[in-house]
């Protein structure tokens, strides 16, 4: 369903995100990317909707070579791949029910698919019950529902997830992730990446671990902090690359541990 | 096309055009500003050149005889103006006739009746095939014999000709600029639209829309800014005419107005034409400078 060979991908700036990438994800998987950030985590998944093209190597989604795909063949690429981000990315002047027929209706398809498809999709997610509201007035939890059923519209049969619980608190997160997990079980291949341990540990799913830009791990039914004593991930988790370490006051303030110890 | 999916298609254009509406206006003011002064200088530029076309015509030279020429004489000399190809007719005008004339000619301005001596000498009115090559002709009458002056509007004759052609060039170069100007004026306007709007291409494009259902809103509103931006102008120009010719041929009687004749209808869907084609190339460039970026 989607392969990579020898994919490298170098930014203008020098930057190496990616290193030598090989790589075959099965129709149907539920695959989770994890690893810090900037290892390269979300170049991958933009390669596989053309968003970024590879230095070199190849890309395949779906039978179609994405690497040196023609921009004017893109749309039908897109129409085949949806992407849900962290940050939803939705149109704050229009309602559900619009943000979601709105892609379908840029393509140019017909009203009586959109009249179809729409209610479909919501029920899906099930924001059936909300579908006039507009998103200021939803929830985080229910935003993020609206942008999967958005990316479901066009019937892909590809999800990328990119930190799709990066905003949302604990209750919403296992929200989300039954819906992508039902969403699986229909038969879609789902790629998430994320920062969540709690998440890839309670779905024990495929793992693919990504460190400076190359696959360091790879297991089946695989957890989140991998072979990596926990101590040392919570740590390398908190910095950024290339940040000095939190001096351990602030982290321990951070995590609120002890009243005493806060100003 | 089904009636849903133009209904949808619409609203996001008149959407898009109502959240942006400063920005349009914008646009729609640059291009009634360009379309009226272009308007207005095609339209001085014909009334000047037909001005001018009519008054050459009537250029003619009086070539007046001394006082001891006869009419044999006066004939003689007709004659040979006539055998020179730069000459279009000659007209022999005797001292009786040019007086008739004058009187008439000065009718109501002056009481005539006070010209009782004939103070003209015989005269003969030549024409010219072309204007231009006037003074020539004025020259070899002045050589002949008999011939006690001649006279003619060189210096308008001149400065009319050199007027006409300056104008022209000036006209063209002014013409060019403005459209120029307009354009850029449109494109910048649209860039700020499709960056106000960028949430919803970027969403477009992450969906599938296609190039062109992308681009097609942006160059729907440059169609339309360009065309209500001419329409406007052409309602100050048709404004400005009803207004102002007939207070000009009031005030300036000696021009031969009468002799413009503008086919309203052509000048009008002309203008409406530029506007709309200023509108949409600058559009389409705005938006594809930031696709491909």
């Amino acid at each position: 369903m989607i392969s990579l060979r020898g994919v490298t991908l170098v930014y203008p700036n020098g930057t190496r995100a990616l290193d030598a990438i090989d790589l075959e994800i099965a129709k149907g998987s539920f695959v989770f990317f994890v690893g810090h950030s900037g290892t390269g985590k979300s170049s991958l998944l933009r390669l596989l909707y053309r968003e970024q093209v590879p230095s070199r190597g190849q890309v395949t989604v779906d039978a179609v070579r994405v690497d040196n795909l023609r921009r004017s063949k893109v749309p039908q690429l897109r129409r085949n791949v949806g992407v849900v981000f962290q940050d939803f990315k939705l149109l704050s002047d229009k309602t559900v029910w619009e943000n979601v027929a709105f892609a379908l209706q840029v393509t140019g398809a017909r009203t009586r698919d959109v009249m179809r498809q729409v209610p479909r999709v919501l029920d899906l997610v099930g924001l059936a019950h909300k579908s006039r509201m507009f998103p200021s007035e939803l929830s985080g939890g229910e935003q993020q529902r609206t942008a999967i059923a958005r990316a479901l519209v066009n019937n892909p049969k590809i999800l990328l997830c990119d930190e799709p619980t990066g905003n949302l608190d604990p209750a919403n997160t296992n929200e989300i992730m039954d819906l992508l997990h039902r969403i699986n079980l229909k038969g879609t291949t789902v790629l998430i990446a994320t920062h969540n341990a709690l998440v890839v540990d309670r779905m024990r799913r495929r793992v693919i671990r990504l460190d400076d830009g190359k696959i360091v791990a790879d297991e089946e039914r695989g957890y989140y902090h991998a072979a990596v004593p926990a101590s040392v991930a919570l740590a390398g988790d908190a910095a950024e690359p290339g940040e000095a370490p939190k001096p351990i006051r602030s982290i321990i303030n951070g995590l609120g541990a002890n009243p005493l110890l806060s100003e | 096309m089904d009636s849903g999916r133009i209904r949808f298609f619409l609203s996001e254009v008149w959407r898009n055009f109502t959240r942006t509406l400063i920005m349009q206006l914008t646009a729609i003011g640059t291009v009634t500003v360009t379309i009226a002064l272009l308007g207005g200088f095609l339209f001085t530029r014909q009334t000047l050149g037909a001005i001018g076309d009519d008054v050459i015509k009537k250029i003619e030279i009086s070539v007046f005889l001394t006082d001891g020429a006869s009419p044999a004489d006066a004939r003689t000399l007709a004659a040979k103006l006539r055998a020179d190809p730069r000459v279009k007719s000659v007209t022999y005008v005797p001292k009786a006739q040019g007086l008739r004339e004058m009187r008439e000619r000065l009718r109501g301005q002056i009481d005539t009746s006070l010209l009782t001596a004939n103070p003209l000498p015989d005269a003969l009115r030549v024409r010219v095939v072309d204007p231009e090559r006037v003074h020539e002709v004025a020259a070899f009458a002045r050589k002949q014999a008999n011939v006690a002056n001649v006279e003619y509007a060189q210096d308008a004759v001149q400065k009319l000709l050199r007027i006409s052609d300056v104008l022209g060039r000036i006209g063209l170069g002014i013409v060019a600029l403005l459209v120029f100007t307009a354009a850029i004026i449109i494109s910048n306007t649209i860039r700020l639209t499709v960056f106000a709007r960028r949430r919803e291409i970027a969403i477009m494009q992450l969906v599938g829309a296609s190039g062109f259902y992308i681009r097609m809103p942006f160059i729907c509103e440059g169609f339309i800014a360009g065309v209500l931006g001419a329409a406007l102008a052409l309602a100050l120009l048709v404004t400005a005419r009803l207004q102002l010719l007939p207070k000009l041929i009031v005030a300036l009687p000696f021009l031969p107005m009468h002799a413009v004749n503008i086919d309203g209808l052509t000048f009008a869907l002309e203008l409406l034409g530029t506007g709309a084609a200023v509108g949409v190339v600058a559009s389409w460039f705005s938006v594809g400078r930031y696709l491909r970026a």
